[in-house]
């Protein structure tokens, strides 16, 4: 105990060193701690952004391959479907059932290409929730063949609510077919996907794609959160698989690129009628877990790097205090203080010095988070896709930033232990007689 | 009033059917349309050329792409190789029975794609540059007499037979005098008009065939849009089997 309140002593006494010591400690845990929270939000936020614009967290996707092999996607007759999502007890907060298209926009020649998406407006509420419009408004997807899109697509067309434009699009077997729209909404741009995507009434788009009135071509559910995405998957994949031909997962799940892997399987594959296939947000986003995988490893390099140099400075800044206390060590062993118990004061010292720099740069941390959470970003900002409502987030886990103030306590320990044992070595005789 | 009307649309109707195409009667549509599929089909030999082709926009400069093009018809295999522009040279399709791959040299990648697919931003498919099956793919609708400059012509409306043709319906143009077509219509699923393809009438030999020496499409959607197709360096020579390769391709370049 008297080790420690000297240990604490010593550190207030050469309060300027301590602080500048402590400072870099708290400069590497902060810099550290932000990475790991941008790098846990960056999944979550992507996922969330990512959700709402498919329109769902588990997906099922209908095949059907013709004679000559081609591959179209279309669900027919829902109806074992819907009641596999039923079985497997998913609590879907929505569930959506689009036919989409890749088409070209054309308007007194200008053209755009963007993804327009068919949606059952009378019974999809998701979507109306989420649109936040510009001009127009839902009103006009009254009409049969009214369309929404997004600013940019609007500024591109240099189109106003009330314009008929041209849609260039293929059929489910690829023929080439045009429609006539009449711009219903423009709405605010929401980020790089948002601006690549329109809205149309299924019943149109189904028209122009040659499906039937109540065909579809993707099942979207959303779920409350993100939160047992792959368990509801699994469950999922695993009724439907009792009542009709799917895709299997397993055969793909060792691939590195497990969605191109699964989605790919058709090709080489023969069957009659529709085959389905049974996918989640998290497959389509296992590049984006990557990534951030990727951070958290940087994080931790970036970690060590910093700490490495850190080291060198308490290591020679050690050496510093045994030559400034050397007399003061030799006092100490001559009143009785063990060999030990000198080495311990040095580590302890070394110790609360990281504690304490671990502390400060973790409040450091916090606080740029926090300012940096505060900023408020445009809807059209090119980082929407990362974003939350519009601010960046962070997601620290507890688990890391303790591994990490682990991190930097060992290797402050290690730093300060080859002087600490040199000052525990010394003769109590030649520390007393050593003049400065 | 009825009597008097009944009769006389009966007379009119007799004359719309005396007054219909002298030779239509006579004509073997059918054969027409085989012929025409026959003039581009090189059989046994193999064909190559070299397309170029001037793709104009409104408020561009034109933009000049080069192709040089393989085919053996015999066993259904295309190669098409872009020489220009610099950016794209290298790229290429290769198809062989139904599957068509697409060459990237700058990610040295192949991946599946089409034949409808248009070739760097031009009003060509490629497709177009395939041989023709206008009977096996399509039923005559329609057939009519007319004229365009100086040709008489029979005009067909064709309408496909299966949902894996890029148009629904195609009006094709064909001169009277000899089995070829001078202008192609190609409509929609919803039958709007989406693009007009005019095949000059100066032609160049292949091997005993005569090919159109220029094509023009337009784009009817875009307006003002358009492309013009100039062939050269025609050959009906044996090419090498090694060309029908994706080994070929990544050589290519």
């Amino acid at each position: 105990m008297e080790i420690i309140k000297l240990a604490l002593r010593n550190l207030a006494r050469q309060k300027k060193r301590t602080f500048l010591l402590g400072s870099a400690i708290a400069f590497g845990i902060m810099i550290v701690t932000v990475i790991n929270g941008f790098a846990g939000a960056f999944v979550d936020n992507i996922s969330e952004n990512f959700a709402n614009l498919a329109a769902g967290h588990v997906f099922i996707q209908g095949v059907e391959k013709s004679a000559s092999g081609k591959e179209s996607d279309i669900i027919r007759d829902d109806a074992l479907l819907m009641q596999a999502v039923k079985d497997a007890n998913i609590p879907s907060k929505y569930i959506s059932k689009r036919s989409s298209a890749q088409a070209s926009l054309i308007f007194a020649g200008h053209n755009a290409q963007l993804k327009v998406d068919g949606v059952d407006f009378s019974k999809e509420t998701f979507l109306p929730e989420r649109l936040m419009f510009i001009k127009g408004g839902l009103e006009g997807m009254k009409q049969r063949d009214g369309i929404i899109i997004s600013e940019p697509i609007a500024k591109r067309l240099n189109v106003q609510p009330g314009d008929r434009v041209l849609v260039q699009l293929r059929t489910l077997t690829g023929q080439q077919n045009v429609g006539e729209f009449s711009i219903a909404g423009i709405t605010v741009d929401a980020g790089i996907f948002g601006s690549m995507s329109g809205y149309a009434n299924k019943t149109y788009m189904n028209e122009l794609l040659a499906l039937g009135p109540e065909d579809y071509q993707l099942l979207g559910i959303y779920l409350p959160s993100l939160k047992g995405t792959d368990a509801y998957g699994k469950a999922l994949y695993e009724k439907v698989k009792a009542v009709a031909p799917v895709f299997d997962r397993d055969a793909a799940k060792n691939d590195q690129n497990f969605i191109r892997s699964f989605m790919n399987q058709g090709k080489t594959e023969t069957w009659t009628g529709i085959k389905y296939r049974v996918f989640t947000l998290n497959d389509m986003l296992a590049q984006v877990k990557q990534i951030a995988d990727a951070l958290d490893t940087a994080s931790l390099i970036i970690l060590l790097v910093l700490f490495v140099i850190i080291m060198v400075g308490i290591t020679n800044t050690f050496r510093i205090i045994l030559y400034e206390r050397i007399r003061e060590i030799g006092t100490m062993r001559s009143i009785g203080m063990q060999r030990g118990e000198v080495r311990n004061l040095f580590l302890f010292e070394a110790g609360f010095l990281a504690l304490g720099g671990a502390v400060f740069g973790l409040v450091l941390a916090f606080i740029v988070m926090a300012a940096i959470g505060g900023i408020s970003f445009s809807m059209n900002s090119p980082v929407f896709i990362i974003l939350k409502n519009g601010h960046m987030t962070f997601k620290v886990d507890a688990a890391r930033m303790l591994l990490n103030v682990l991190i930097v306590a060992a290797l402050t320990e290690f730093a300060a232990f080859f002087p600490s044992r040199n000052a525990a070595r010394l003769d109590p005789a030649v520390a007393l007689r050593t003049v400065k | 009033m009825k009597r008097l009307l009944g009769p006389f649309a009966a007379a009119l109707a007799a004359a719309f059917l005396l007054a219909a195409p002298a030779g239509a009667a006579t004509t073997d549509f059918k054969a027409i349309l085989a012929q025409i599929d026959k003039m581009q089909d090189f059989g046994s030999s193999d064909f190559s050329a070299v397309y170029n082709i001037v793709s104009e926009k409104p408020g561009e400069n034109p933009a000049t792409t080069q192709i040089k093009i393989f085919r053996r018809d015999l066993q259904n295999q295309i190669l098409i190789l872009l020489q220009k522009p610099e950016k794209q040279k290298g790229q290429g399709y290769l198809k062989i029975d139904d599957n068509v791959w697409f060459y990237d040299p700058e990610s040295g990648n192949f991946s599946h794609s089409t034949m409808k697919e248009n070739i760097n931003n031009t009003d060509a498919k490629s497709s177009d540059f395939k041989r023709y099956t206008f009977a096996a793919d399509y039923d005559i609708q329609k057939t009519e007499e007319g004229k365009l400059g100086s040709y008489e012509v029979w005009i067909f409306t064709l309408a496909a037979k299966n949902t894996e043709v890029s148009y629904q319906k195609i009006r094709l143009t064909v001169r009277k005098d000899k089995a070829v077509p001078l202008k192609e219509e190609d409509f929609s699923v919803s039958d709007r008009l989406m693009r007009t393809t005019l095949f000059l009438p100066t032609y160049i030999k292949a091997g005993d065939r005569q090919i159109p020496a220029k094509i023009k499409m337009v784009d009817e959607l875009n307006k003002g849009n358009q492309s013009v197709l100039t062939i050269s360096d025609v050959t009906v020579s044996k090419l090498p089997d090694s060309v029908f390769t994706k080994a070929f391709l990544e050589r290519a370049q």
